[in-house]
């Protein structure tokens, strides 16, 4: 990169976002997005909830999309390899607001473990910029977990300051 | 004339509430086995989040003042304070880390929103973090108690840490932290273990036990909010009085 820039150059401190251990609920986190960000009127890009274990190690991440789908009913929920027309599955989401009332809120029982996006992706503070950028690409990520030493989880990298340190060596002359 | 919550007043709105309640109780505006008025009723009049309600309500419940049947409604239980229970107390006494051969383990330590008006009792914005921290104490190596406390994150980022298995929270609050604990509320009641709690302490679930609730001051700041749940037949609590006499 043409500035040289790293990790630690543009990484954000951890308590920028909410912290949720493992054992809450889907409907715990759900309350916790709606008093962090949307009482509030803070729409950090994106809206996510860092999730810890026991020892405040991070194990993944929390973001809107992930709920959402955490909450669709089970029959919704079809395989990758099925095949549909995309007419079938807007007539699949009317369905979803029929059953919604039950069958979802028994779903936001579930802890969050088992939807959130494990936290598997790490970088140092002294890598580069691209290598976050890497990352994010490759692994479809929008939030990357930025480790000191492999073990020390110091700082977080967005999207968009990944972007905007990249869209800056590109347009400089 | 009703009394009115005053948003300039730099007391808690559930603490504001909590005093109008107590209030009305002790002057039989609401008279004993009542039921008082519902959640939402007491939102409307007061103009007040529901948190905020349910709290000052909990902590009558505590107190004794209210009691809660699951699917009726809260009732008025007691007109008054009991006596005697203002007096003075040694803060040693209270606090169970002190004086008894405890030896604790760290089940969980690590950091979290504050849900359940957990931001109301500890006086902090529901965005703060706070730290939560598990601990199962044995003695001569037999479970006898599961405590839960929650400290604002602000106040002591590094207890994170902290060694909290050899060193005690007061001590580490007194000594690293410079925050002198200077008043400790305690409620004590009786409860059953749920699923975790009897797994941890050896017993099957639902079997009785006690639970001491308390809030540690320094000067006017909630400190830490903490829940012990003991087992019932291990141990006496040994509280001592000492009556301040004119």
């Amino acid at each position: 990169m043409a500035d040289g820039k790293l990790v630690k150059d543009v990484m954000i401190g951890i308590f920028e976002y909410p912290h949720i251990p493992y054992w809450f609920t889907i409907n715990q986190a759900v309350r916790i997005i709606k008093v962090s960000f949307i009482s509030s009127k803070k729409y950090p890009e994106p809206m996510a909830i860092l999730v810890f274990d026991e020892k405040y190690n991070l194990m993944g991440t929390l973001t809107l999309k992930d709920i959402l789908r955490g909450l669709e009913p089970r029959f919704m929920q079809g395989s990758e390899k099925a095949q549909g027309y995309k007419e079938q599955e807007s007539e699949l989401s009317l369905i979803w607001d029929t059953l919604f009332t039950k069958q979802s809120k028994e779903l936001a029982e579930k802890p969050v473990s088992e939807i959130m996006a494990p936290a598997k992706q790490f970088v140092d503070p002294a890598d580069p910029v691209t290598k976050a950028a890497y990352l994010m690409v490759h692994h479809d990520l929008v939030l990357l977990p930025v480790l000191e030493n492999k073990k020390k989880f110091v700082g977080l990298v967005r999207m968009i300051e990944v972007f905007d340190e990249i869209s800056d060596s590109l347009i400089k002359e | 004339m009703m009394e009115l919550i005053d948003r300039e007043d730099h007391h808690k709105l559930y603490h504001q509430l909590y005093e109008i309640f107590k209030n009305k109780i002790e002057k039989s505006e609401w008279v004993l086995g009542a039921q008082i008025p519902t959640e939402e009723e007491l939102c409307k009049t007061f103009n007040v989040s529901r948190v905020t309600v349910r709290t000052a309500v909990m902590e009558l419940v505590r107190q004794g003042y209210l009691k809660r049947q699951q699917g009726k409604g809260t009732f008025i239980s007691r007109t008054s304070q009991a006596e005697g229970l203002n007096m003075q107390a040694h803060l040693r006494e209270l606090c169970f880390e002190e004086g008894i051969p405890f030896s604790p383990q760290v089940l969980a330590r690590t950091v979290m929103m504050p849900l359940n008006g957990l931001d109301t009792l500890l006086d902090i914005s529901p965005e703060k973090h706070v730290i939560y921290i598990k601990r199962l104490w044995s003695v001569q190596d037999e479970p006898v108690m599961v405590q839960e406390c929650y400290i604002p994150y602000h106040l002591c980022p590094l207890l994170l840490e902290d060694d909290i298995e050899t060193r005690s929270l007061f001590d580490l609050f007194e000594k690293k932290y410079g925050i002198k604990i200077t008043r400790v509320k305690n409620f004590i009641e009786l409860t059953h273990l749920k699923t975790d709690e009897a797994r941890l302490l050896n017993l099957p679930e639902g079997a009785p036990a006690s639970l001491l609730t308390q809030q540690f001051y320094s000067g006017d700041t909630l400190i830490m909010y903490m829940q012990s749940v003991k087992k019932s037949d291990r141990f006496r609590i040994f509280m001592e009085f000492e009556r301040k006499v004119a």
